[in-house]
């Protein structure tokens, strides 16, 4: 049986910003596959890259040289549309600052990726199942502004998971939530790794989310200094 | 991309919640698109009452004027020189205007008043089927002499008047047994009284339309006449006024219906007659009458004075002046295909046939009010130009102030292409609402001007029931505008929108 593709796939990624003396190197050659139904949490000091590597991951940033496979997509050669069409689809993100829409409510902030899909089926009836899965059923019609830190976090998971993604990709999810809340929003995600197969990489500083994942990915100044698993499929950890 | 259903609501949704933001771009737009309306219905009317004193739609072709040693040698105008007009492609028809060569004199009662006024000089007829302005005009104004008439009956015209001064025929109300012919009996014998003395009255079957003629002594079809709405408006604004009459109502048809109907616009004309002291024009033929009615307004009517079917004048002409008069035209109404032909007509008119086409003060007319109307979209125009900086000024800040929701919708699957549209179409939505305002808000002013004219301002020739006239375009062009203005106003901060990098707006405040 021939072997999976991986599900992410970075070859030599780099990226800077600003330019002349202010130019900034974030990413410096960063190489590694991430497989189907693998939980990766990366980890590294502010400023080490790992946000920016989430972002070109999602498409929401490009960088400046590089390969990115991304469920099998080349992202840097793909469309505009190519990508959108992949986050609208396959790619669920959680934000730290959760980033919901205050003159929504709870269900319309859920259901806001169907805006832009082709003929969604049952809207609602999906956005109420994720809202079930993260355990807000009866907040539907509330509005952000009404919710605690945890839900509004518990939204924005229900929101990510609503295309039924098969990657999520997590910044900080935590960050913003007590140790609580936060153990809560951990064991969702393993369970979610566990039952459902999807593929989460989680960008933390939250040591519990390290002791759940399957493999941990250390980064320092722009390039990956550590993996606690086995080693990477191919290319190498960082520049030589 | 985005499926439209959901780009509008989405659209719609967005400019609903900031309230701020939408008063604030769209408050130029309102101001910008009243006074475009307004600007545009007033020229719109006021070039139309321009047009319609001075039509634009024909030109007339006339023999530039030229005398040797008193004498007129001007070029004649007549059926060749018609010919070989319409054989020019960019000409849709051509129709001669003949001017009544000799003196004539007028006499027709009205409001109890016994008018007097001079007809040759004044008088011109043309092809009736250029007259087709209603069903009446259409239905009267035609060569009734030419017709086999049944109504062409034999009667005993008055007595010729020894002072040979027109009679005024039939008596009008209240001016009774005027002699204008002897009655006929039950027999079709004249009557008399118990004196033996005729009674006189018309003697014709239709008295309200027939006239009892002193040449043929059978009954003949008035003359019918039409005049031009200058005529009416020069009765209305010097002539009623110095003599006391009433003012004749916008709508004639009604102003003459209150007082007897067409047939209380009758008047008598003596060709060959005159009041002018010192006219020395030699006429073949001694004086007679005929009798004329007025049947309608026309803008084709000569401006000062009357015109009725060309037959009519060809006749008089052939009969008092000779054949001469009788087939030289006066100028001949060319109706081009377009207008913009009318440069090259006019030179081929000049170098060819040696003639030219009349001032046409229509034509300097539309050319100022032309010129007024660009001056006048120009500011209102430029007012929405400001207002689609304004736009441009608000989206920017508002593009600024929802990075982050702009951000997250890339993030959730929007393209840079949906993003730009969501831009957009909030411009649009402004644009389009604030048009409908600045629309409204034109019609209200334009009321409130209207208002104020009818009650304020004095009565004046031509002056308009309304000021402005919102034609289908104006209204929609106002629309267009408005979305335009906003969509080019909101074209640069959707582009920045669009190609902000998700990632950035994501994380940035």
């Amino acid at each position: 049986m021939a072997p999976q593709a991986p599900v992410i796939r970075l070859r030599d990624v780099t990226k800077s910003y600003g330019v002349g003396a202010a130019k900034t190197q974030v990413l410096r050659g960063v190489s590694f596959d991430v497989d189907k139904g693998e939980l990766i949490a990366l980890v590294g000091q502010s400023g080490s890259g790992k946000s920016t590597l989430l972002n070109i991951i999602g498409g929401l940033d490009q960088p400046d040289a590089g390969e990115v496979e991304v469920l099998g997509v080349d992202t840097l050669a793909a469309t505009d549309k190519k990508r959108a069409q992949i986050r609208n689809h396959s790619i669920g993100f959680v934000f730290q600052a959760f980033n919901l829409l205050d003159h929504l409510n709870v269900l319309q902030n859920v259901t806001l990726p169907s805006a832009f899909a082709r003929d969604p089926k049952d809207v609602d009836g999906r956005g109420r199942e994720a809202l079930r899965r993260v355990g807000l059923s009866d907040f539907a019609n509330r509005r952000p502004g009404e919710l605690s830190g945890g839900q509004k976090q518990r939204v924005a998971i229900a929101r990510a998971l609503f295309g039924q993604p098969t990657l999520l990709l997590c910044d900080e999810p935590t960050g913003n939530l007590d140790s609580e809340t936060g153990r809560e929003v951990i064991d969702f995600f393993r369970e979610l790794n566990a039952k459902d197969g999807v593929t989460l990489l989680i960008v933390t500083h939250e040591r519990r989310i390290s002791s759940v994942a399957k493999r941990v990915i250390a980064m320092k100044d722009g390039m990956i200094v550590e993996t606690t698993d086995e080693a990477l499929a191919a290319g190498s950890a960082g520049p030589a | 991309m985005m499926p439209v259903g959901n780009l509008a609501r989405m659209v719609v949704g967005n400019t609903l919640r900031s309230r701020r933001h939408f008063v604030l771009s769209a408050f130029g737009i309102v101001i910008g698109i009243a006074t475009f309306v307004l600007f545009l219905a007033s020229t719109e009317q006021v070039g139309a009452v321009l047009e319609k004193i001075f039509p634009l739609d024909q030109v007339q072709v006339v023999a530039p004027r030229a005398s040797l040693l008193g004498k007129d040698i001007s070029k004649k105008l007549d059926d060749g020189i018609v010919k070989t007009i319409l054989t020019r492609k960019e000409v849709a028809s051509a129709l001669p205007r003949m001017n009544l060569t000799f003196p004539a004199f007028g006499r027709g009662d009205f409001e109890g008043n016994d008018l007097k006024f001079e007809v040759g000089g004044f008088a011109d007829g043309i092809d009736p089927s250029f007259v087709r302005d209603d069903e009446r005009v259409q239905a009267q104004f035609k060569d009734w002499d030419s017709m086999n008439d049944p109504k062409r009956v034999a009667c005993v015209p008055p007595p010729a008047s020894p002072t040979q001064e027109v009679i005024q025929s039939p008596p009008a109300p209240g001016i009774a047994n005027r002699p204008v012919g002897i009655a006929l009996g039950p027999d079709g014998q004249p009557t008399f009284d118990k004196d033996g003395e005729p009674i006189y009255g018309n003697p014709c079957p239709d008295p309200d339309e027939y006239y009892c003629d002193s040449i043929d002594n059978r009954c003949h079809h008035r003359v019918p006449v039409v005049m031009s709405p200058t005529m009416i408006e020069l009765y209305n604004g010097q002539f009623a006024k110095s003599h006391g009459l009433p003012i004749a109502d916008t709508d004639f048809v009604k102003f003459v219906t209150m007082r007897g109907g067409l047939s209380a616009m009758r008047f008598s004309i003596g060709l060959g007659l005159t009041t002018i002291a010192g006219s020395n024009t030699s006429i073949q033929h001694r004086p007679r009458r005929v009798e004329a009615v007025l049947v309608g307004i026309s803008a084709k009517a000569m401006p000062i004075g009357m015109t009725m079917p060309i037959q009519y004048i060809e006749r008089w002409n052939r009969e008092f002046q000779g054949e001469e008069a009788a087939t030289t035209y006066s100028s001949i109404i060319v109706t081009l295909k377009d207008k913009t032909q009318l440069a090259v007509f006019a030179q081929w008119l000049q170098e060819k046939l040696d003639l030219r086409l009349e001032d046409s003060l229509g034509q300097k007319f539309a050319t100022v009010m032309f010129v007024i109307r660009l001056v006048l979209v120009l500011i209102s125009l430029i007012i929405i130009a400001i207002s689609a900086i304004n736009i441009a000024h608000n989206f920017f800040m508002q593009v600024t102030e929802r990075r982050r929701e702009l951000g997250l919708l890339r993030a959730v699957g929007a393209t840079q292409h949906d993003v730009r549209m969501v831009v957009l179409g909030e411009a649009a939505l402004i644009g389009l609402i604030g048009g409908l305002l600045g629309v409204g808000i034109g019609v209200l002013l334009a009321l409130g001007v209207d208002y104020a004219s009818a009650h304020y301002l004095p009565r004046f020739p031509y002056k308009p029931a309304t000021w402005f006239h919102f034609k289908w375009w104006i209204w929609m062009g106002g629309l267009a505008c408005a979305a335009g203005f906003a969509v080019l106003g909101g074209y640069l901060p959707a582009r920045k929108a669009s190609t902000m990098e998700p990632a950035q707006a994501l994380t940035q405040n």
